[in-house]
C-alpha cells in the first residue's frame, strides 16, 4: 500500500520542480523561455486547418447554417428624416402623411429580428469554430479528423493545461498573500499571466500611463486588470469586497497605494472625485486605473463612457484592449457565470491572445465639457482596438430603457413635421367638416 | 460539453417554410431570436418584448407588440380577437408580413403580396376590427408619433391629426355634400392612399446574403 503513494508524491515533487524552473522563475525574472509562443503558433496551424476542413464540409452540405457576425439583417444607415423622405417618394413637404408610419413600422420590425445591445451581452459569434464546443452553437458533424482533433484538444486542454494553470493559479496566490510587502505587483501578475498562457502583446509602449494621470480602458472580463498590471503598476479603484476578493483587495493595498471605497461612500459622487482629485493631485502617486463602461462588454464594441472619470481632470491615457476570439471567449457573461465557472472556463480555453494599444495622453479642451470630453476618448479607443462605437449605455444590461430615449424620437419627428419654428402654421387651417367620430 | 447533433426540429420547419415563404437558414435564425427573446421558452408573451431597447424607443411600439398577438395576422381564415401568448409558429406568420419578395415574381404576384401587407398595416391600426381606421384612432397614431411634451401640446396633435384627416377624406371622397360624414378610412381608400408608396420594395426586412463564406482572420 505504500508504493502508490509513494509513486504520488514523488510524481507530484517533479511536477513541482518543473513547474519551478520552467514558468515560476523566468516569470518572476520578466523572462520566457518562448513556450508560450509556438504553442500559439501551433494552434493557429490547426485552427486554420479545421476552418478549411469545416468550409469543405459546408460546400458538400450546404444546408449547414453559417453564423453571421455582423448582425442578420441590411439595415438603411440613413437618417430619420432621410429615410422618411425617401419612403414618402414624390411627396415631400413637412406635413405628415399616413405613410410616415411606415418607417416606424419597418424600424420597429427590423429590432425584433436583431438589435445592437442583445448582442453585445451575448458572447460574440465566431465565423469559423475554434474546436471549442462552447463557442460553437451550431457546429455539425463534419469530419471523423475533425473529431478526433476534437477530441485530443479536450484531452489537452482539460488534463495538461487545465492542471497546470490551477496550480500556478494557486501558487500565485499564496504567494501574492505572504509576500507583496517584499517584492510588490508586478511579479504575481506576471505569473498569474503565465498561469492562463496569456500573450499579451503591447504596442505604443511610450504611451504607458505615467504618474498622476487616469488611465482609462475598455472593460470585458476581471482579467483586464492582470493584463494591464502585467506591464506596470496601476492604483485601483474600487469597492471593498469581502471573502476570496477582499484578502487579496488588502494584499494589494500593501503593496500599491490603492484607493478603495466603502459601498456607502460610492453613492456619494462627490466623495469618489475629491478622493480621486486628491490622488491624482499627487505627482508620484501611480496612475489611477478606471473602466469608464461600468461592466463587462463583449469585446466587440465599446458602450458609452460614463462622464464621472472624465470629471476628475488630470490627464488621461486611453488603453484599448482587444482579445482575440480565435483562441478563447474572455467576455464575463456575470449574468450566465459566477466567477468560479468563468474562471474555470477561461483555463480550459485554448489560451487568452490579447493586443494591448496604449493611446497618446488626452486632456479635456476648454470648449468641451466632460460628456462630450467621454465620447472623444471613447472614439479613439475603439479606433485603435477595432471595435464599434455604441452610443447605449453598458446599464442597459441590467436596467430598462428610460421613457426619455422614446421622447427623443416623438421630438426628432415632431420637428420634422413641424419645422423648426413650432406649430405656427397650423392656425391657418380652416374648420373642419362636421366629421362623426 | 456537449454532443454533435443535427438541426433540430428540421420537418417542422419545412411546414413552416412553405406557410410562410422563409427558407431553411432563415427559419434558424428566426427561432434563435425566438428563444433569445423568450429565454429559451416555448411562448413569447407582451413582456417578452421589452428587452428589446431598440424597440422601447419606438413610439408606436405597442402597436407593433399588438401585431403579434393579433389573430387577424395569423392567416387563419376567420382570426378575431387577440391571444395573450405566441408560439414560434405564429412568430413566423407574422414577421412573414415582412419578408422580402423574391425576384422572380410576375404583377400578379406582386400584387398580392403588396395587399397583404397593406391589410397587417390596416389592422395594426384598425384596432376595434370595424374595416375602418376611425379619426379617433388616426389620432391615436398621430399623437403617439408625435412629442407631447413641451411645445407640443394635445390640442395641435389634435389639429394635425384633424388636418391629415381632412386630406384623407377629400382625397377619397371627392367632394362631399353638406351633410354627409366621412366614417373612416376603409381598406379601399387606405389602397388608393397609398397607391405611390413602394410598400411591397420598402418594407421588408433584408436578411444578409447567406452565401459569403467569411473565413478565419
Amino acid at each position: 500500500m505504500e508504493d502508490p503513494w509513494g509513486t504520488a508524491l514523488a510524481l507530484f515533487q517533479v511536477w513541482i520542480s518543473v513547474l519551478l524552473c520552467l514558468v515560476m522563475l523566468p516569470a518572476m525574472f520578466g523572462l520566457s523561455l518562448g513556450v508560450t509562443g509556438v504553442y500559439i503558433q501551433i494552434l493557429v496551424q490547426i485552427l486554420e486547418w479545421a476552418t478549411l476542413r469545416i468550409q469543405r464540409g459546408r460546400k458538400e452540405k450546404p444546408s449547414v447554417p453559417i453564423p453571421l457576425p455582423n448582425g442578420i439583417i441590411h439595415r438603411d444607415g440613413g437618417s430619420m428624416a432621410q429615410e422618411i423622405l425617401e419612403v414618402r417618394g414624390s411627396r415631400p413637404g413637412g406635413d405628415f402623411t399616413l405613410g410616415d408610419v411606415f418607417y416606424f413600422h419597418k424600424k420597429g420590425m427590423e429590432s425584433l429580428v436583431d438589435d445592437q445591445v442583445t448582442q453585445c451581452f451575448s458572447s460574440e459569434e465566431l465565423a469559423s469554430w475554434n474546436l471549442l464546443t462552447r463557442t460553437n452553437q451550431n457546429f455539425r458533424y463534419i469530419s471523423l479528423r475533425l473529431t478526433l482533433i476534437w477530441g485530443v484538444g479536450v484531452f489537452v486542454r482539460y488534463c495538461v493545461l487545465f492542471p497546470l494553470r490551477i496550480t500556478l493559479a494557486a501558487i500565485s496566490f499564496t504567494w501574492l498573500v505572504i509576500s507583496t510587502t517584499l517584492v510588490g505587483f508586478l511579479p504575481e501578475t506576471r505569473i498569474c499571466a503565465r498561469g492562463l498562457s496569456a500573450t499579451i502583446r503591447y504596442h505604443n509602449k511610450e504611451n504607458r500611463p505615467k504618474h498622476g494621470g487616469i488611465c482609462v480602458a475598455n472593460h470585458t472580463t476581471p482579467i483586464d486588470i492582470v493584463i494591464l498590471a502585467n506591464d506596470r503598476c496601476y492604483a485601483m479603484v474600487g469597492q471593498v469586497h469581502g471573502g476570496l476578493m477582499g484578502v487579496i483587495q488588502r494584499s494589494m493595498v500593501r503593496s500599491c497605494p490603492h484607493v478603495w471605497f466603502e459601498r456607502t461612500e460610492m453613492k456619494d459622487r462627490n466623495t469618489v472625485t475629491n478622493r480621486l482629485r486628491e490622488h491624482v493631485a499627487c505627482e508620484d502617486k501611480l496612475p489611477i486605473l478606471i473602466f469608464p463602461e461600468g461592466t463587462c462588454i463583449n469585446n466587440t464594441s465599446v458602450m458609452m463612457f460614463k462622464k464621472g472619470s472624465f470629471e476628475i481632470g488630470g490627464t488621461i491615457y486611453p488603453v484599448a484592449i482587444k482579445y482575440d476570439p480565435r483562441f478563447g471567449d474572455a467576455f464575463w457573461n456575470s449574468a450566465k457565470y459566477n466567477m468560479v465557472s468563468y474562471l474555470l472556463r477561461t483555463m480550459t480555453s485554448w489560451a487568452i491572445v490579447v493586443n494591448v494599444w496604449y493611446l497618446p495622453p488626452m486632456t479635456r479642451l476648454d470648449q468641451e465639457d466632460a460628456s462630450q470630453f467621454a465620447q472623444r476618448v471613447k472614439s479613439a479607443i475603439a479606433l485603435k482596438g477595432g471595435l464599434i462605437d455604441m452610443a447605449w449605455d453598458g446599464g442597459l444590461k441590467r436596467a430598462r430603457v428610460k421613457d426619455s430615449l422614446k421622447e427623443e424620437q416623438q421630438k426628432m419627428y415632431s420637428s420634422m413635421i413641424l419645422g423648426p419654428d413650432g406649430p405656427g402654421d397650423l392656425a391657418d387651417t380652416p374648420p373642419l367638416l362636421d366629421l362623426q367620430d | 460539453m456537449g454532443s454533435l447533433h443535427s438541426l433540430p426540429d428540421e420537418p417542422q420547419y419545412v411546414g413552416l417554410a412553405e406557410k410562410t415563404g422563409f427558407s431553411f437558414e432563415q427559419i434558424g435564425i428566426l427561432h434563435k431570436r425566438f428563444k433569445q427573446l423568450s429565454n429559451n421558452g416555448e411562448t413569447l408573451r407582451r413582456e417578452d418584448f421589452n428587452t428589446i431597447p431598440d424597440l422601447l424607443c419606438n413610439p408606436i411600439r405597442s402597436q407593433i407588440i399588438e401585431a403579434f398577438f393579433d389573430r387577424r395576422n395569423f392567416r387563419q381564415t376567420d382570426g378575431v380577437g387577440t391571444v395573450h401568448e405566441i408560439g414560434f409558429g405564429e412568430f413566423l406568420v407574422v414577421m412573414s408580413h415582412f419578408r422580402p419578395p423574391s425576384i422572380r415574381l410576375d404583377d400578379e404576384q406582386k400584387e398580392v403580396i403588396r395587399m397583404e401587407k397593406l391589410r397587417f398595416l390596416f389592422n395594426m391600426h384598425d384596432t376595434d376590427n370595424d374595416g375602418t381606421i376611425t379619426l379617433e384612432e388616426y389620432r391615436h397614431v398621430v399623437e403617439e408619433l408625435l412629442s407631447r411634451s413641451g411645445a407640443l401640446g394635445k390640442e395641435t396633435a389634435k389639429g394635425i391629426a384633424d388636418a391629415a384627416m381632412l386630406e384623407v377624406a377629400s382625397i377619397s371622397m371627392g367632394h362631399m355634400e353638406p351633410d354627409e360624414f366621412y366614417e373612416g378610412i376603409t381598406f379601399e381608400h387606405f389602397n388608393k392612399l397609398l397607391k405611390e408608396f413602394e410598400i411591397e420594395s420598402r418594407m421588408n426586412i433584408r436578411f444578409m446574403n447567406m452565401d459569403t463564406t467569411t473565413l478565419c482572420k
